[in-house]
């Protein structure tokens, strides 16, 4: 019982400094691939631009681009990245399943439904209009997924992302038939494959707010744990069962509602992330939560500068990208699981 | 209006029906006995009957060939918002045959059309269509955009019997271009991007928009963007690197009546800013339905990007 909620131990120097380890090249490889992150692109940026950043603020266009594009775009990743990780934790904790993200349960496509709807009657809504929309689209979405869920017995690992994704599947089709109907098709395609292309200063701000809602999520870690072991277990530990549920959605229909509304839908980071993780860290999501808001962090940007790379001057959006590699992740991830079942 | 006027109106209009009901019959006989031609299109020949009663259009640039001609067309496409050189067509009077892209085909086998126009957007259900009705299909090709639509306007002249007026639109068409083309000259390069959903495409020559190039001769400030259906998409750099003299925006949530996230607002960041079109105000916002739907094909859209095209360089 102790270990699951443990507490991080105090005064112990070999445990920390055993974190430190770990941390230290971490942060480095994200420190590293975010600095090439600054230097990839059309324009051209070299490093000597990025150090005349810091030493004084000059006029000339490859700085005006760092600053206008390149910054902005980095952190975008950053941000988003480590959101949608930290949204799929979540939802894996909630709904008790491995297999679940906010793209394959619903949550994504009901908060691409609601930009549609605010871009058919709202056409001039602010982006913060747009985002609540699209917020309670999602949260409405996700409640549900649970619901229909809870209402399922039958509760096998693969039931329940099956469940998820007909949900999706039929809240993406309704979606396309009245972007179809609307002739909306191909603005409804830019924004249910994630792209950053068009990401520059003040058109990506949004995503701060993401990370406030992680941090949120990140202080309520230990009631995550302890919701993933399900209701009875919680409830037995004095813990509002129901409240916390809620909390945790809102988290996540926040969250992917506002990675949308800036960048479009980023498949399979929330999904594969904490997998990952999980098999090197655990399911305490105390441990885990930063691990997977790094590991997240780190895919899109790779993901991303990828797609810059490979065609440039032009681009492949990072949804393709990903759903590419992700693919290929999930289904390695699903049968070295199956392999270690067996063995 | 005095009561005599309205009986003479009255009288005129029993008249004009009387006359109808008379010459209705020969009408129908001529049909029958109607000519045929034989027009060679991207599928092969088809046969088309001159004079057709029931034309059904799906494609726009058509249509706006047609309503230059003359032609009474019976059947139109759904669209969101008709281009201003359309909008007669947005009256119930015509019946709506489906949408650019699939027909509605009960409707289209109800109306008993003599001969069914389609191409481009509609291309892929011509086959289909010809089931029906002799069906045209005028594709527009975009390697020889100029030459398609004059091809199209020929056919469509003969069609209908008016092949003086298409030949005068076509000098029309011919004299708007050269004007346009006089000012391009010496006048730096453009580039062209679409602008969708709030992301960025660019087209080159060659593309569906290459006519900025391949006809009124703007120098293409990047020679190798790939032609692709939609474009390449690009980022803001790619703007400023490419750092055109004349940036052609095509905002096409603006094409198909959302006007939402304007490309002009879109456009407003300090990348764009710092080109050289931004800093002579050389951006030009198209006229978009005209661009994107009828693809500057056919005269009455030509003729108004021509004059807007002309005016910008113009002033420059």
């Amino acid at each position: 019982m102790t270990t699951l909620t443990d507490q991080a131990p105090r005064g112990g120097r070999s445990p920390a400094l055993r974190a430190l380890a770990f941390a230290l090249p971490a942060v480095a490889a994200l420190a590293l691939l975010a600095f090439v992150s600054l230097l990839v692109g059309v324009s051209d940026v070299s490093v000597t631009t990025l150090l005349r950043l810091f030493s004084h603020n000059d006029d000339d266009l490859a700085t005006q681009v760092l600053v206008a594009s390149r910054v902005p775009r980095t952190l975008a990743l950053l941000l988003a990245g480590s959101a949608m990780a930290v949204a799929g934790l979540l939802m894996q904790m909630l709904a008790r399943n491995h297999y679940v993200e906010p793209t394959t349960m619903g949550t994504a496509e009901s908060a691409g439904m609601g930009m549609l709807i605010g871009i058919l009657w709202w056409p001039d809504m602010p982006v913060f209009g747009k985002m609540g929309l699209a917020a309670v689209f999602a949260l409405a979405g996700t409640a549900l997924f649970l619901a229909v869920l809870s209402r399922i017995r039958l509760r096998s690992a693969l039931i329940v992302p099956l469940v998820g994704l007909v949900l999706s599947g039929v809240i993406e089709s309704a979606t396309t038939f009245i972007a179809y109907r609307f002739d909306l098709m191909q603005a409804a395609r830019s924004w249910m494959t994630a792209d950053f292309s068009a990401i520059v200063q003040g058109r990506y701000e949004m995503l701060w707010l993401s990370l406030g809602i992680t941090a949120l999520a990140m202080l309520a870690a230990d009631r995550f744990t302890v919701a993933g072991m399900g209701q009875d277990f919680a409830t037995n530990l004095g813990l509002n069962y129901k409240r916390l549920v809620a909390q945790g959605v809102l988290v996540v229909a926040v969250v992917t509602a506002s990675v949308i509304v800036t960048v479009g839908i980023i498949p399979f980071v929330g999904l594969i992330v904490p997998n990952l993780v999980r098999l090197v860290v655990g399911d305490n999501v105390r441990k885990s939560v930063l691990w997977v808001a790094w590991a997240g962090a780190l895919m899109a940007l790779a993901c991303d500068l990828i797609g810059r790379v490979v065609i440039a001057p032009y681009e492949i959006p990072i949804g393709t990208v990903m759903g590419v590699l992700g693919s290929a992740m999930f289904l390695a991830l699903l049968l070295s699981r199956r392999k270690r079942m067996r063995g | 209006m005095s009561r005599s006027a309205r009986s003479t109106v009255n009288r005129r209009q029993s008249l004009l029906q009387l006359g109808a009901l008379v010459t209705l019959p020969w009408a129908a006989g001529a049909a029958l006995a109607q000519q045929t031609l034989t027009v060679q299109q991207a599928g092969g020949p088809v046969q088309i009957p001159v004079k057709p009663k029931t034309i059904l259009v799906f494609d726009l640039a058509a249509l706006d060939c047609l309503r230059a001609l003359g032609a009474e067309v019976k059947g139109v496409p759904e669209v969101v918002k008709f281009p201003p050189v359309l909008e007669q067509y947005a009256s119930k009077d015509y019946t709506r045959i489906g949408s650019l892209f699939e027909p509605n085909y009960e409707v289209v086998k109800g109306l008993k059309p003599d001969v069914i126009v389609a191409g481009g957007r509609s291309a892929a259900k011509v086959a289909e269509l010809a089931k029906i009705a002799p069906t045209l299909d005028l594709t527009v090709d975009n390697t020889q955009p100029v030459a398609s639509a004059f091809k199209h306007l020929k056919i469509l002249g003969e069609m209908v019997g008016n092949e003086a007026q298409a030949q005068t639109l076509m000098a029309a068409m011919q004299a708007d271009i050269d004007k346009l083309k006089g000012l391009t000259a010496n006048k730096g390069a453009g580039l062209m991007v679409m602008t969708n959903g709030g992301k960025l495409s660019a087209y080159g020559p060659g593309s569906r928009f290459g006519m900025l190039h391949d006809v009124y001769g703007i120098p293409a400030a990047n020679k190798d963007i790939k032609v692709a259906g939609h474009g390449q998409a690009i980022s803001f750099e790619f703007i400023l690197k490419t750092n055109p003299d004349w940036l052609f925006v095509l905002d096409r949530d603006a094409a198909i009546g959302r006007e939402g996230a304007s490309a002009a607002k879109l456009l407003d960041n300090p990348l764009v800013n710092a080109t050289k079109a931004a800093k002579k105000k050389q951006i030009v916002y198209l006229n978009s339905s005209n661009w994107y739907l009828l693809g500057n094909a056919s005269p009455g859209s030509l003729h108004d990007d021509v004059t807007q095209l002309i005016n910008a360089f113009s002033k420059a």
